[in-house]
């Protein structure tokens, strides 16, 4: 049975993945480090629940919808691409699962976006209590590679995030279900993406000293703004499109004051359009409304000039979906005019 | 004997000029503190000549960003900084003396935790769908506790005396229990981590939403508590021997009770509702100026105010300031300036009695 499932699989992997010549197949047992700890997997999984939006996303464009067989912690509707797969699969959960639904499903994986959900504190089990079942954990890698999660809230990055870390959980998780051929399909094109748009901010010949905030929310309109510290997926495209962030901390959101960042005065202020309605402030409309009447926020050369730019919020966290943001940015760049 | 009476009446005079000459200059240093210093470095030179520019219709040449953080943002926080400061400070003041209970603070009477349960309800229930304001849900949520807070003494009776006192703490701690209940439901319930913790930075208090705005609800709510409370010093000196002895002084009992701890549930409400609910302010600056001042509430309730006011913008321009780029809860800071402070006064007021 397993010898005719893997059989069917390495004929479609084939068909799909032919430009991926050097793909390999996985040899099981199969053990990954991963966030601390090693997971040994005898066969690729067949039933996952997934535990964070990139996590579903990346297994979604891997071809592997079909092995999936729950999902939680949702920020955005799906990628387009994937809108009916997604539907035929159950939600658990639209924010944290519980345990025992979890394992309810019996699934031969537990794949994780965020270390909190599943880490030593984790808010949904710890590891050891899925491994004390049977049941193998991944974390994304992007989540624990450069960051300390024991700090708390959304952790800190102790190293600048880099897409490699991304890539890196797409060609772990791409091992584990032995569709290596997709994963390298899937890494060459985001990073074929990735580097038009570096190159395409490099032509426009773009002014000394740039700079930019990432906006992603705030409790209250006109309290302290969560914006985007130094080393998460929006200090990576700064970094990556030369512009330079007017938040000096290290922090993954940290609350950074309107005085401290008027007083930086941005070249451009990038805002995040999120589905989620909990604050005021996740409604665009509503951050476009304060950026142009608040007394001080108004008079930022950035609102002056129109130079605000919309992002899709989950583009602002360490996913698939940063690369997006990388585009989103510099296509902005090039519409924009810094004469003035 | 004889001279007992002009002696009295001699130091209740020297007292009145003495907070009547003193509040001025002090709230206007602390105002220009306030202005001055904040997350970024503006010049004292360029604060004076917004100030100039906006007070005295002078025109100096400023920078539209500087000139709009100094008045639009660090005045109006300041200004209402020390109408919370003060606004608490009294709220303490007439709590402790009318309940007679030293642990008295205003947030006895239920009204923070509702108003957490009000903000937390809007911002995590999504309670209102995103039109009612986090201010709005927790003056509401401040309303309701306090309502309830106030139907359960009563109909718990107990008429006057240390029983009546006994009787309104144990309503406020019963009140308080259950809409922190209900608050640790909703977040339980329908929060993820980066949710809660939003909600928690407010709850500490935060004062970086405030405008001008703000000020015109937090001023006339600071005018009437202290007027309110001078007009009644008499009545609070009376009731810090009972309610018995008030009503032998032929203080009206009842009626003084409503007005003063409604007011003072009115103005916390008020100020939650606005910065969240920050702490240790209306409890401590009343014992330490009892300390500073003595019992006598015709020099406490002035000096209460004046110290809570300082106290909040001292520690506003602290929390502001002690993390580069960053800005602390309020809530934070006044716990751990004032603890270490209080326990000061505490230490020394053994000694010298």
């Amino acid at each position: 049975m397993k010898l005719v499932y893997s059989a069917a699989f390495l004929a479609a992997n084939l068909a799909v993945a032919a430009p991926a010549a050097h793909a390999q197949n996985t040899n099981y047992p199969l053990t990954v480090e991963n966030c601390g700890q090693s997971v040994t997997f005898d066969a690729a999984p067949q039933s996952t629940i997934t535990v964070g939006q990139s996590a579903t996303e990346i297994l979604y464009s891997l071809g592997l919808a079909d092995r999936v067989v729950g999902t939680s912690v949702w920020f955005n509707p799906v990628l387009p691409d994937y809108t009916e797969a997604n539907a035929q699969i159950e939600r658990i959960a639209d924010n944290d699962p519980s345990f025992e639904r979890l394992v309810n499903k019996n699934p031969d994986l537990v794949a994780v976006q965020y270390e909190w959900h599943v880490g030593p504190s984790g808010i949904v089990a710890t590891r050891e209590q899925f491994h004390d079942l049977g049941i193998p954990t991944y974390i994304m890698p992007a989540d624990c590679d450069t960051k300390d999660n024991t700090t708390g809230g959304d952790g800190t990055r102790i190293a600048a995030f880099s897409t490699d870390s991304v890539y890196k959980g797409i060609r772990e998780l791409a091992a584990i279900y032995d569709v290596q051929g997709a994963g390298e399909d899937l890494v060459t094109g985001l990073k074929d993406r990735e580097t038009a748009a570096i190159e395409l901010a490099r032509s426009l010949d773009l002014p000394e000293g740039l700079s930019a905030a990432f906006w992603f929310s705030s409790a209250d309109l006109e309290i302290d703004p969560y914006m985007a510290g130094q080393k998460g997926a929006p200090g990576y495209i700064m970094d990556k499109l030369g512009i330079e962030n007017v938040v000096q901390s290290d922090e993954e959101w940290p609350t950074v004051g309107w005085e401290t960042v008027a007083k930086a005065d941005p070249t451009v202020l990038v805002i995040a359009e999120m589905d989620r309605r909990r604050f005021p402030a996740d409604d665009i409309q509503k951050k476009m409304e304060f950026l142009k009447t608040d007394p001080v926020a108004s008079q930022m050369t950035a609102v002056r000039e129109g130079r605000l730019v919309v992002m899709d919020a989950h583009a602002m966290s360490v996913t698939i979906r940063t690369i997006f943001g990388l585009e989103t940015v510099a296509e902005a760049l090039a519409g924009f005019d810094f004469k003035q | 004997m004889s001279d007992a009476a002009p002696v009295a009446d001699r130091r209740t005079i020297r007292a009145r000029w003495h907070w009547g000459w003193i509040t001025p200059p002090v709230l206007l240093v602390a105002l220009i503190g306030g202005s001055a210093i904040g997350e970024t470095n503006i010049p004292i030179s360029t604060v004076l000549q917004v100030l100039g520019n906006k007070l005295l219709g002078l025109d100096y040449p400023v920078g539209r960003i500087d000139a709009g953080i100094v008045w639009e943002y660090r005045l109006s926080r300041t200004v209402v900084a020390a109408c919370c400061g003060a606004g608490l400070a009294l709220s303490g003041v007439v709590l402790q003396a009318l309940l007679r209970n030293a642990l008295a603070d205003p947030y006895l009477l239920g009204i923070s935790a509702g108003a957490s349960t009000g903000a937390v309800a809007v911002t995590v229930a999504g309670v209102g769908a995103g039109a009612v304001t986090l201010s709005v849900g927790a003056f509401a949520g401040a309303a309701l506790a306090f309502v309830m807070v106030a139907a359960l003494a009563r109909a718990a009776g107990g008429g006057t005396g240390v029983r009546a006192a006994g009787i309104i703490v144990l309503a406020g701690i019963a009140g308080s229990q259950l809409f922190n209940a209900i608050t640790a439901f909703i977040i339980a319930k329908s929060a993820n981590a980066e949710q809660a913790r939003g909600i928690m930075f407010w709850l500490m208090g935060n004062l970086s939403g405030v405008r001008w705005e703000d000020v015109e609800v937090a001023v006339p709510a600071v005018v009437l508590a202290v007027l309110t409370c001078l007009w009644h010093v008499r009545a609070l000196d009376a009731f810090t021997f009972g309610t018995d002895s008030a009503a032998s002084l032929g203080i009206a009992v009842r009626r003084v009770q409503v007005i003063l701890i409604g007011i003072a549930a009115l103005v916390t409400a008020a100020m939650v509702s606005m910065v969240g609910s920050i702490g240790f302010v209306g409890l401590v600056i009343p014992h330490a100026m009892r300390f500073a001042v003595g019992v006598r509430h015709g020099r406490l309730v002035p000096a209460s105010a004046l110290a809570g006011a300082v106290f909040l913008v001292a520690s506003d321009v602290i929390s502001r300031t002690l993390v580069p780029g960053q800005v602390l809860p309020i809530g934070v800071i006044t716990a751990l300036v004032g603890a270490p402070a209080f326990a000061l006064i505490l230490i020394r007021g053994r000694t010298t009695q």
